[in-house]
């Protein structure tokens, strides 16, 4: 039988090329359009996170509902270095958030602090290559300032002015000091240029007298997979229920909604193609069926059992399935690589989350290989066998009328 | 069924065969009784639409009667399941086509083991009696041809020796000659009556040939579906 099914898809070659044609042409659309979507995604994803907001971000209780200055993480060295412990933690950065008025000249802004440490938020977000002018901040404090590029153009500033700042302090006191401008910064997030006010953490913390103490801990992991677990894993190894830990999809739902909801359109459009598969092919087996009625007819009329008949007709199916597949294979592998390093240049940038985004890359996942390539081997299946029922049911005398 | 029912090859009992052609019945077959015995070659004749193609496809089980009943070396067929009667046509009855129906992407040595390979006789066996059934049809040296490459009267010696192969009791033969030319035709059928002789198996053919009406030993006439006269040339 297998034989016979091998040699029978040779026989109309026109439409066996057609048929494989559309299982191939359904199976790299598919497995382009999943690699694309991984790898644009991934990539945005990791724009996105390893930019500005770490993967994983850890809080003291509610921080994040209801920011405070008095819900700090206290000795957040000693929280850092636990998590540095931790299975798949690349790097960690902690940061100081506060709100205050920073003047220069007869120029006076709302801002906000951040205060980092240059060299961790350095490892963990490549910041100082966000700096656009100037240089990035010294690992000591020295009364350094670094501002977003929006924020440096409302008050008027350029490297070397001294900017002063005024706000309220953990204690209650007025926290107030002059700092230098050092750098000007560009973090493509336009809320974050034009009100960051960056200063070294321990200026920060002694500006805000929070010794030893700030309101953030980034993550970064060594991969974006499975950052749900990796947060449970921190929090349970952190054992401190003041402590709140989460990743990313939950800290910036917004964005994350955004992505599945873009997710969801794919799948459409991947059912839209298996369709198209499922059609074609259900067209071209049953008419080779058809054509072919006769002779399933002379097969059984020679002692031929029904099934042994469906199965022929399904091995033919099989077997173009798994050529169109194989050869997919090797074409959507090579696209998707192909992508995935040199990227595909959009002709019109656009901004998501904040960030802006010139190049998408697509990704070699198993997923776009596994995934178009069961879809199309079980939606040529099913669409086969109504086809191949059709001819396992045939009446042997009055197939051979058929001319 | 009765002893002497055991004895014959096929046996049938007022079979009827009706069916529908555009809403209106057709009665193809009125109530044939008749009796084969091993070893015949016997035709089955009578002018278009007198229902000896029915009537042979209903006797080999290809098509299902009407009523009547039908005994084929001993078993009544016409109370078998689709898959009985494929599993016995395949060890008791051979077939041959008008229109030789090889199957054309099988060479000639494929074509013929097709029913082995069913039955599940073993490689080297099948070859065997390939080669030596197609020293028996004249076709030696053409086991690898592909059936598109012979001419009309070697695919239909290609048809004899498939339906011969399994050593069935019976072969059926529908308007064997119909698409040769009177020579090759000719020949052919002194090849089958050759066969008959050597072997023993019965030939029953389906037609309104001269050719096979000359050599077959007994004649079986129908006229509107029910046999009208039968002549016995032995």
């Amino acid at each position: 039988m297998f034989k016979i099914a091998f040699r029978n898809i040779f026989r109309q070659k026109r439409r066996t090329i057609l048929t494989m044609l559309t299982m191939f042409g359904g199976f790299v659309l598919s497995a382009i359009s999943i690699g694309y979507a991984d790898g644009s995604y991934s990539y945005i994803i990791d724009l996105f996170t390893h930019n500005r907001l770490g993967q994983v971000q850890v809080h003291k209780g509610n921080y994040l509902d209801r920011p405070s200055l008095y819900k700090t993480i206290e000795n957040y060295q000693a929280v850092g270095d636990t998590i540095s412990g931790v299975d798949r933690v690349e790097s960690w950065a902690p940061r100081l958030f506060s709100a205050g008025l920073a003047s220069l000249g007869d120029q006076t802004v709302g801002v906000r602090v951040i205060g980092i440490d240059p060299d961790q938020e350095d490892a963990a977000t490549n910041f100082s290559k966000k700096v656009i002018k100037g240089r990035y901040l010294s690992s000591q404090p020295r009364r350094e300032v670094m501002l977003g590029k929006g924020l440096a153009k409302l008050l008027h500033a350029d490297i070397g002015d001294s900017t002063i700042i005024l706000s309220q302090a953990a204690d209650g006191s007025m926290a107030n000091d002059f700092y230098t401008v050092v750098g000007i910064t560009d973090r493509g997030d336009k809320m974050e240029n034009r009100t960051a006010y960056y200063l070294n953490l321990q200026d920060a913390q002694e500006l805000f007298v929070l010794p030893g103490q700030v309101h953030e801990i980034i993550v970064l992991a060594d991969n974006i997979q499975h950052l749900d677990r990796l947060a449970n894993t921190i929090a349970g190894t952190l054992q401190n229920n003041s402590l709140q830990v989460k990743p990313w999809m939950e800290f910036a739902k917004t964005f994350y909604q955004a992505m599945q909801a873009d997710l969801q359109g794919m799948w459409i459009m991947l059912f839209v193609i298996i369709l198209i598969v499922a059609i074609g092919v259900l067209n071209t087996v049953l008419m080779s069926i058809l054509e072919r009625t006769r002779e399933y007819g002379v097969l059984r009329a020679m002692g031929t059992r029904p099934f042994e008949i469906f199965r022929m007709v399904i091995y033919e199916v099989t077997i173009m399935a798994v050529m169109s597949i194989v050869v997919g294979t090797l074409i959507s592998v090579g696209v998707n690589y192909y992508f995935s390093l040199s990227g595909i240049a959009l002709s019109s940038p656009f901004d998501w989350g904040g960030m802006q985004v010139s190049h998408l890359y697509t990704a070699v996942s198993p997923r776009s290989i596994y995934l178009p390539a069961i879809t199309v081997f079980i939606t040529s299946l099913i669409v086969s066998a109504f086809p191949a029922l059709k001819a396992a049911r045939i009446a042997p005398a009055q197939a051979m009328r058929i001319h | 069924m009765n002893e002497s029912q055991t004895e014959n090859v096929i046996v049938t009992e007022d079979v009827k065969k009706t069916y529908e052609d555009n809403g209106v019945a057709v009665e193809a077959v009125r109530g044939i009784d008749l009796t084969i015995q091993q070893g015949e070659f016997t035709a089955i004749v009578g002018p278009s639409g007198s229902g000896k193609t029915t009537f042979l496809n209903v006797i080999s089980g290809l098509d299902v009667a009407t009523s009547g009943k039908i005994w084929l070396d001993g078993n009544l067929i016409s109370e078998m399941s689709g898959t009985e009667l494929s599993d016995f046509r395949r060890d008791h009855i051979g077939f041959i086509f008008q229109a030789y129906n090889l199957i054309p992407v099988l060479s000639v040595e494929e074509n013929i083991e097709y029913i082995m390979l069913l039955q599940g006789v073993p490689k080297e066996e099948r070859h065997e009696r390939v080669v030596e059934i197609l020293d028996d049809v004249g076709l030696s040296g053409f086991a690898d041809r592909l059936p598109t490459k012979l001419s009309g009267g070697q695919q239909q010696r290609v048809a004899v020796a498939r339906a011969m192969i399994s050593q069935p009791s019976m072969i059926l033969a529908d308007e064997p000659t119909a698409n040769l030319d009177s020579k090759t035709g000719s020949a052919l059928l002194d090849m089958m009556r050759d066969l008959n002789e050597k072997t023993g198996m019965t030939f029953i053919f389906s037609t309104h040939d001269e050719m096979i009406m000359e050599r077959a030993r007994r004649l079986v006439h129908l006229r509107d579906g029910q046999i009208d006269y039968e002549e016995n040339r032995e």
